[in-house]
């Protein structure tokens, strides 16, 4: 196992509502590869953005740990954390988030920026043009289709060629010719970069992209993972 | 992950931010609150050298150190060293006399540079043509008052002899600026040149002198000199500066300050609202911007650091604007009203730069650093729960820092700190009120609006959603208001107050020793020539000598006013009445005759000065003889309506026996010039002191304070309205996608133009309300602790204020929203997503 750059042991999440408890994630062990990609397959409700959110630091498990490249993330703080991440981790998100304030090259650049590289314009420009967007970088995520905003992100979440990449839900806000074609180039850049990409969907075909699946129900996996 | 340079990056961010537009509301916000008060802060500055400069002429100088023994050599180097103008000067009393006639007068030699402030005025003859002079009387010459000339019979070029020198009649002074203050004093005055004192030989070891040196020069260097020369100063030795000097100008002038320095408050308060609602917007859209750079690897302390940098940065900017602003505005004023306002006003100070800076940090960090902090502490998980928004501030430390950093701006506005104590507790308790009485009537509303209307229900609906939201809504615009409010209250009563102190035909004359046998004949003069007179009082000069019979100098310390009092004679008088616009503060007016056990009424300030009490014994000495009298009441005395007034009153008959004059003051219009000689020939013993000059003088301070009032109350309700604005616009948002979504349901756009007008119309409406309510707190508070003035509730605005303020904002909000109305619902959805 000593390859595994993301290692969870018995994982449980637990609300308390005024009412009742409730067990989002119920005993979830894996571990990860590095270099491979997993897909996190499950319907709404199933927990598996939970999952995510707890194998990328999000927040944490009210029991089991994780250990992220290396790190056990439950013996860090969260600015800790929050640092490991700005080492290691990338995201893409289903609503994109953007910076509205910032432009398309602007909003690619920060990451580099918060790295104090001074290329980070350079870099950033080529992400871009490697994405398709080359004519693009001045107008703002309003002024951009939805597609295009999500290859803003995803040329934003490989700028700081990131270890590990978590995608959540990422065409889950696009047509299918679209979410098409932003799952080739994110595919794409995680085999030129060998990034681990760990992927949460509920559509199978994205996840059959995938080295592994694993299928959540009901906060609980299913079928353990490689 | 922190190897990126935070300024750097924060003026990156900063830029980019600024090109899209997203800092414009906050920007704006904090370009008014630098803006209004830098621009009252100069106009009132400018306006306040103004009038104290006029008020100068009272005293001849900015500043007079007086003493019974001469003055160390180094006070007047010193003053030279900072750059000041002195002017010696040493005045005495001392018997004039011709072969035929004496009179007692108080002699002024005076040396080049006198007076310092205001005019000299003289004639060659009695009643010629009078003239300004810039030079003082030549050695071996007196100018004199014209009744002297009257009553010592003597000619312009005679010569007088006072003490051992004989000195020329040159010229006759019809205006000295430093006595037009003091009309109480009796005997006429004698202006000579200081070199020829030697040759009196008057100023002898333990003669009754008194010393003077007068001090002018820029605001600064009288300041510093002040400070220098305070420690300095013993006991004998006193500073009489413009403010303590004159009481009918130190009234207005104090009040004015006050009236300036709370209107620059209300202008503080709106922008500190208008600050903290668009900082809440602020942090509010970058919420998602702080959790991403957590993603990013940021810590808390680094997504804090990187957004104060930017607000700092942002205020730094902002600041630098408003103050150049600020400065724009109060020259284009001060040219606008170039016919109004005096030709040689003095420039202004840089104190208006400090206190407008100040106001923009002050009202950065203590109204937009809470919002702001909130950022700090947004979870990373956002990214995957939009839902989940970090707690509000509930950091009582910063708010807590944000109200004494504002309670410091506040008493630097008005240099009162009791005033600026009550505005901030009235203000916090109204604020309180405000708050609970917005969210109780939200809930009492929430019953009736349930079962209006589809519009009264959609337009209510988001207020009654979230009633501590919309609470805070209404306070805000409510504490809007409500400064508004109290500016508009205080400017009312304040103009009143002042038309009440000077009416047009406030006594503009004062007639003093008219013989008791001369009274009828001239009530008669007096009356046909159409004058409006007051009664005619008697005066005897007496001494106040001892209080239960321990002697008065014992008693008195240097500070208290008071030694003004008992270091000379007073006008004593008696009256079987209370004069009408003197009111008892304890004890009783006597009834009858009491000549057997005299009692006395003394004026309030003077009592409390000199520790007097009621029924204390009062000793005096009148004409040589000794009197005791029992304090039987304290009076509350008007100084400033220009009737004559006095500290003592004795119950009739008490100085029965006692020589006494009558003393009087009349209105007769400036043109009747003839008149006015003819009424000092008939009566050539008679002093007339004309006080037009005062009261022109006192008009045109109060005239310019008036203005200032109005020009500040405008600043005031301009602010007001831009806050309503920004405030409104920091609303915005919610409202929008509301309406977006409720027109792609369907809804056509005449019941979204309803609704939105009744939202806002009830909203400010309610927050009319609440200012109202507060504005009553406020002003009672005010009026009780600070300015000392009787209150009464103003049932008119109780009526006018929810009114207006639904309408205005009815009407700003519904403009506002109009985008919700016109543009394409898609378009905004998709932007609120």
């Amino acid at each position: 196992m000593s390859d595994s750059v993301i290692i969870a042991r018995h994982l449980s999440k637990i609300v308390t509502s005024s009412e009742a408890e409730l067990t989002i994630l119920d005993n979830v062990s894996l571990s990860i590869e590095r270099g491979s990609s997993v897909a996190i397959l499950g319907a709404s409700g199933s927990g598996k953005s939970t999952l995510l959110s707890l194998l990328a630091g999000l927040d944490l498990p009210s029991s089991g740990e994780v250990e992220l490249a290396g790190k056990a993330l439950n013996q860090l703080d969260e600015d800790q954390r929050a640092a490991l991440r700005g080492e290691h981790v990338g995201f893409v998100f289903q609503s994109f988030q953007l910076l509205d304030s910032l432009t398309a090259l602007e909003n690619v650049m920060l990451p580099l920026e918060l790295a104090g590289r001074r290329d980070a314009r350079k870099r950033a420009t080529e992400l871009l043009e490697r994405v398709g967007l080359a004519a693009r970088t001045s107008h703002y995520p309003q002024q951009l289709s939805g597609g295009e905003q999500q290859r803003v992100a995803i040329a934003r979440a490989f700028a700081s060629e990131p270890a590990i990449l978590f995608a959540d839900e990422p065409t889950g806000n696009l047509d299918a010719a679209t979410g098409e074609r932003i799952t080739d180039l994110l595919f794409e850049l995680n085999h030129q970069q060998q990034t681990t990409l760990v992927l949460v969907t509920h559509d199978a075909r994205l996840a059959e992209r995938c080295s592994n699946t694993l299928q959540m129900q009901a906060g609980k996996l299913l079928e353990p993972g490689a | 992950m922190s190897s990126f340079s935070t300024p750097t990056l924060a003026l990156r961010l900063l830029g980019r931010e600024w090109r899209s537009g997203e800092l414009r509301v906050l920007v704006l916000a904090l370009l008014i609150a630098v803006t209004i008060s830098t621009a009252i802060s100069f106009f009132t500055n400018r306006i306040e050298r103004s009038m104290t400069s006029r008020a100068a002429e009272f005293l001849g100088a900015d500043m007079v150190i007086s003493s019974r023994s001469p003055l160390p050599e180094l006070y007047a180097s010193e003053a030279a060293q900072q750059g000041l103008q002195t002017s010696a000067q040493l005045g005495f009393s001392s018997v004039m006399a011709t072969d035929a006639q004496m009179q007692l007068s108080s002699v002024k030699a005076v040396a080049d540079g006198y007076p310092q402030r205001g005019e000299l005025r003289i004639a060659d003859q009695p009643f010629g043509e009078e003239r300004n002079t810039q030079s003082i009387p030549a050695p071996g010459e007196v100018w004199i008052e014209p009744r002297l000339l009257n009553q010592l019979e003597l000619q312009v070029g005679d010569t007088l002899d006072v003490g051992y020198a004989s000195l020329r009649i040159g010229a006759l002074v019809t205006h000295e600026p430093d006595r037009a203050g003091d009309f109480y004093s009796l005997s006429p005055s004698v202006l000579m040149n200081l070199s020829d004192l030697p040759a009196t030989r008057i100023v002898q070891p333990g003669s009754r002198v008194t010393y003077k040196l007068l001090i002018s020069g820029s605001e600064q260097a009288l300041s510093a000199y002040r400070n220098w020369l305070e420690p300095e100063l013993d006991v004998n030795q006193k500073l009489t500066t413009v403010a303590d000097d004159n009481r009918q100008i130190g009234n207005a002038l104090s009040r004015a300050n006050q009236f300036l320095g709370l209107s620059s408050i209300a202008a503080v308060v709106l922008a500190g609202v208008a600050v903290a609602l668009s900082a809440g917007r602020f942090a509010v859209r970058h919420f998602d911007a702080s959790a991403l750079l957590r993603c990013m690897g940021l810590s808390r302390r680094q997504v804090l650091n990187l957004f104060l940098c930017q607000l700092l940065l942002l205020g730094a900017l902002a600041t630098l604007a408003g103050l150049l602003l600020g400065w724009l505005v109060q020259w284009g004023l001060i040219v606008l009203l170039s016919d109004l306002l005096p030709p040689d006003l003095p420039a202004p100070g840089l104190k208006p730069l400090w206190i407008g800076a100040a106001t923009g940090f002050t009202a950065l960090i203590g109204f937009a650093l809470p919002p702001l902090l909130r950022l700090g502490r947004v979870a990373p998980l956002r990214v995957l729960r939009r839902d989940l928004a970090p707690m509000p501030s509930s950091s009582w430390f910063i708010y807590g820092l944000a109200l004494l950093a504002l309670c410091l701006l506040m008493w630097q506005f008005t240099g009162d700190l009791k005033l600026t104590l009550s505005m901030v507790f009235g203000g916090a308790a109204a604020a309180v009120v405000m708050g609970l009485l917005a969210w109780q009537l939200l809930r009492a509303f929430a019953g009736p609006l349930g079962r209006a209307g589809l519009a009264w229900r959609l337009g209510s609906g988001e207020l009654l959603k979230q009633p501590s939201a919309a609470a805070t809504q209404i306070l805000a615009f409510g504490l809007i208001f409500m400064s508004m409010l109290v500016v508009i209250i205080l400017r009312t009563e304040l103009l009143s107050t002042w038309q009440d102190q000077l009416p047009p035909d406030s006594p503009n004359h004062f007639a003093l020793n008219i013989l008791p046998d001369e009274a009828e004949a001239f009530t008669t003069q007096l009356n046909s020539i159409g004058a409006v007179s007051a009664p005619l009082y008697p005066v005897t000069p007496g001494r106040l000598v001892s209080i239960n019979e321990i002697p008065v100098r014992e008693q008195v310390t240097k500070e208290s006013q008071g030694e003004r009092a008992i270091n000379r004679d007073l006008s004593l008088t008696w009256s079987a009445d209370l004069a009408a616009d003197n009111h008892l503060r304890e004890g009783q007016w006597w009834a009858t005759e009491t000549t057997d056990n005299p009692q006395v009424s003394i004026e309030s300030e003077l009592a409390d000065s000199l520790g007097i009490k009621l029924n204390d014994q009062l000793g005096f000495v009148i004409a040589g003889q000794t009197l005791e009298a029992r304090v039987s009441s304290i009076r509350e005395v008007e100084w400033d309506n220009f009737t004559p007034n006095f500290y003592m009153v004795f119950s009739p008959g008490s100085l029965d026996g006692m020589p006494a004059t009558l003393l009087t003051s009349f209105y007769l219009p400036t043109s009747e010039r003839d008149a006015l000689r003819q009424l000092s020939r008939a009566f050539p013993a008679m002093t007339l002191l004309e006080v037009e000059p005062i009261l022109e003088q006192i008009r045109s301070i109060l005239a310019q304070v008036t203005l200032a009032v109005e020009y500040v109350l405008i600043f005031v309700l301009l602010a007001g309205l831009t806050v309503l604005f920004a405030a409104l616009q920091s609303t915005l948002d919610q409202r929008l996608y509301q309406g977006a979504l409720l027109r792609t349901l369907g809804a056509q756009k005449s019941l979204l133009r309803r609704a939105n007008r009744l939202e806002f119309s009830l909203l400010g409406a309610l927050a009319g309300l609440m200012a109202v309510v507060a504005s009553e707190l406020a002003t009672w508070a005010l009026y009780r602790f600070a300015l000392d003035l009787p209150w009464q509730p103003h049932l008119i605005y109780w009526l006018l204020t929810p009114l207006t303020a639904a309408l205005l904002i009815g009407v700003a909000g519904a403009w506002g929203t109009r985008a919700v109305v016109n543009q394409s619902p898609m378009r905004l959805i998709n932007r609120s997503h």
